[in-house]
């Protein structure tokens, strides 16, 4: 069954059409990888997805049977579709522990005005919902660095938090932007182990974009790749591995086949 | 610093027994200032207490929607003015002095209409912060801020130029808030309860909201909170805080208003305070206003003379000292508190780790 469901996606920026008619259809509990060379339109699609930007006229988004095509970003991620960013974008001065409470506030069950009039039931709640984030943060490590800033925070442990937050929203959908870029191998490892932890702790779909195309090879069931806003291939991994469309994006008409081989099995 | 630090342990055992105590006993540890301060000194520092007050009430505030939410707010004193005037004019007698309008209303039921129109006025003020960021968002609410105050200065029946006069004062049954001393009660209370308030909201989902949109506003709403609403919540419950101060400068001994009260200056000097006590601290906030105020008093009769012409420097000293402030001082107090708060944090937990291992070995 498809979660998530695009038909002819666009979006043009003036005179720049980043995103050109493209459909994609996602399995409940796949992972899906979406790859292209820098450019392609791989940040704007989930942008235009979760609501950041707004897509076209004639394009169509369905969530879980839900149309969010012109839905405000706060809509989409109560529908259960939750994100990280390729810069990650966390809550530098709060601290680790309300950076992940900062995304669990789509559950939040008591009023705006609530903290004013009845305390006590705030307090209460709070209580609970720390403990749950503390029990998260133990999951992904990050426990005992729950009370300083998340700008104190080391590079790997950033993205372990951007994480976490995306977690903290309860999401049956999680999009990952570039969850390994400048990570060391091994750290990307540990973190795609991470990654597909979560997956069946959560019962998370995942789409991923990733420029590691060992990463995306080696996790995804399907793969979809962009190339100057079209969805020029999609398949398992081993037909776009094989398919020339996407040997031409990356590698240009001139380079010998024998290349981009190597360079995608290494 | 021993010394802060023996007084937040003695808060910190008060919080631990009650949540509410360490609240109770500032009150109870601030009942006596009037009668210290008459003693000491003179009923004129009674008069500035309430005023410092009123200003912490507003730096309070502003402080949530400019530190908490992170948006740049100058039209704070507009809704300052608001605040006062309405409530001046709703419990004025009709037909009173110089053309000024006047309902006659009870002065508990003009304060809270007053704080009302003033949350209202402050959801219009917060209406450009849908579209506009940093400078811009500055421009508009400044001019919106600006524009309230000419407003009344031209408009005689809001008191125009000689400004609303003999504004009543309230009263319980037959006792009447019409002294510094009785009026210190009032002010202090509504500022106490104001920072109270302000913590409570701080320190909950909406607080956190708050802090997200200003830390990073695409983030936040992919985090599914829904900004517009959020920070026009913010300028609404910023002006409730402006309102009420407002309405009980309107009401506060001598009852006297007028349209100076409310110009640029008073705003930069609000900033300052804000500034000064380290953006989005609470308490930095409040010792920010405690300074600030007792400056703008100490030096509001300071005339320099230049070949035996005065020149007031005090809004030369004002406009430079928020310069060098956020030159040398950019986190303010708050960030000394913040810095101290870490500290302890710090060597709480080390203490902790080293109680730990000597019971393992």
């Amino acid at each position: 069954m498809a979660l998530l469901e695009i038909l002819n996606l666009s979006k043009s920026f003036g005179g720049l059409q980043a995103i050109n008619n493209v459909s994609l259809s996602v399995k409940e509990n796949t992972v899906h990888g979406l790859i292209g060379p820098n450019g392609s339109g791989k940040s704007t699609f989930f942008n235009l997805i979760t609501g950041v930007y707004q897509p076209d006229k004639g394009s169509l988004i369905e969530f879980n049977k839900v149309d969010i095509t012109d839905k405000p970003a706060h809509f989409i991620a109560a529908q259960g579709l939750a994100r990280t960013f390729q810069l990650l974008r966390l809550y530098g001065e709060l601290s680790v522990l309300e950076n992940v409470m900062v995304g669990y506030h789509p559950h939040t069950k008591y009023g705006l005005l609530a903290p004013l009039f009845m305390g006590s039931e705030v307090r209460r709640q709070d209580k609970l919902v720390k403990a749950e984030m503390i029990e998260l943060l133990e999951f992904i490590g990050l426990a005992e660095h729950a009370e300083i800033p998340a700008a104190e925070l080391s590079g790997g442990q950033r993205r372990l938090l951007a994480l976490g937050r995306a977690i903290a929203m309860r999401p049956k959908m999680l999009l990952l932007d570039e969850p390994g870029a400048g990570l060391s191998p091994v750290n990307v490892d540990n973190l795609m182990a991470t990654i597909m932890t979560l997956k069946e702790r959560y019962n998370l779909t995942i789409i991923v974009v990733e420029h590691i195309l060992k990463v995306v090879m080696s996790t995804c069931e399907t793969i979809s790749v962009l190339d100057h806003g079209q969805k020029i291939s999609e398949g398992n991994p081993d037909f776009v591995k094989n398919d020339p469309a996407v040997i031409e994006a990356y590698l240009g008409k001139e380079m010998a086949d024998d290349d981009i081989r190597l360079a995608m099995n290494s | 610093m021993s010394f802060l630090s023996k007084i937040t342990d003695f808060f910190e055992y008060l919080a631990k027994r009650h949540r509410l105590l360490p609240w109770v006993f500032a009150y109870v540890a601030l009942i006596p200032l009037p009668f210290i301060l008459s003693a000491l000194f003179n009923e004129y520092l009674i008069d500035l207490v309430n005023r410092i007050c009123l200003f912490i009430l507003l730096a309070v505030g502003l402080n949530i929607v400019k530190g908490f939410c992170g948006q740049v707010t100058v039209g704070h004193i507009g809704l300052y003015a608001i605040g006062a005037v309405t409530s001046a004019v709703l419990s004025l007698e009709p037909g009173g002095f110089g053309g000024a309008l006047g309902f006659g209303w009870p002065i508990w039921l003009s304060i809270p209409s007053a704080v009302l129109v003033t949350a209202c006025a402050g959801l219009i003020i917060g209406l450009p912060s849908v579209r506009l960021e940093g400078a811009y968002l500055a421009l508009a609410t400044l001019g919106l801020g600006e524009s309230v105050r000419i407003f009344i200065a031209v408009t005689p029946a809001l008191g125009s130029s000689t400004g609303l006069m003999m504004i009543p004062a309230p009263s319980i049954g037959s006792y009447t808030f019409d002294s510094f001393t009785s009026y210190y009660y009032l002010v202090m209370t509504a500022a106490l309860v104001g920072i109270y308030f302000s913590f409570s909201i701080l320190q909950s989902a909406t607080g956190r909201a708050f802090q997200a949109i200003r830390e990073d506003t695409i983030a936040a709403s992919v985090n599914g909170i829904n900004i517009i609403k959020y920070k026009l919540l913010a300028f609404v419950l910023s002006a409730i805080y402006a309102g009420l101060a407002g309405a009980l400068f309107a009401h506060m001994p001598p009852g006297y208003l007028h349209h100076n009260n409310f110009t640029v200056i008073e705003m930069v000097t609000l900033l300052l305070m804000v500034v000064l006590g380290g953006i989005g601290n609470v308490w930095g906030g409040v010792i920010g206003a405690i300074v600030v105020a007792i400056a703008y008093d100490q030096t509001k009769d300071l005339v320099f003379y230049f070949m035996d012409r005065p020149i007031v420097i005090q809004p030369l000293v004002f406009g430079l000292s928020m310069v060098l402030l956020v030159m040398y001082m950019p986190r303010g107090i708050g960030g000394w508190i913040e810095d101290f708060q870490r500290n302890r944090r710090f060597i709480r937990k080390s203490e902790e780790r080293a109680s730990g291992s000597t019971r393992n070995t």
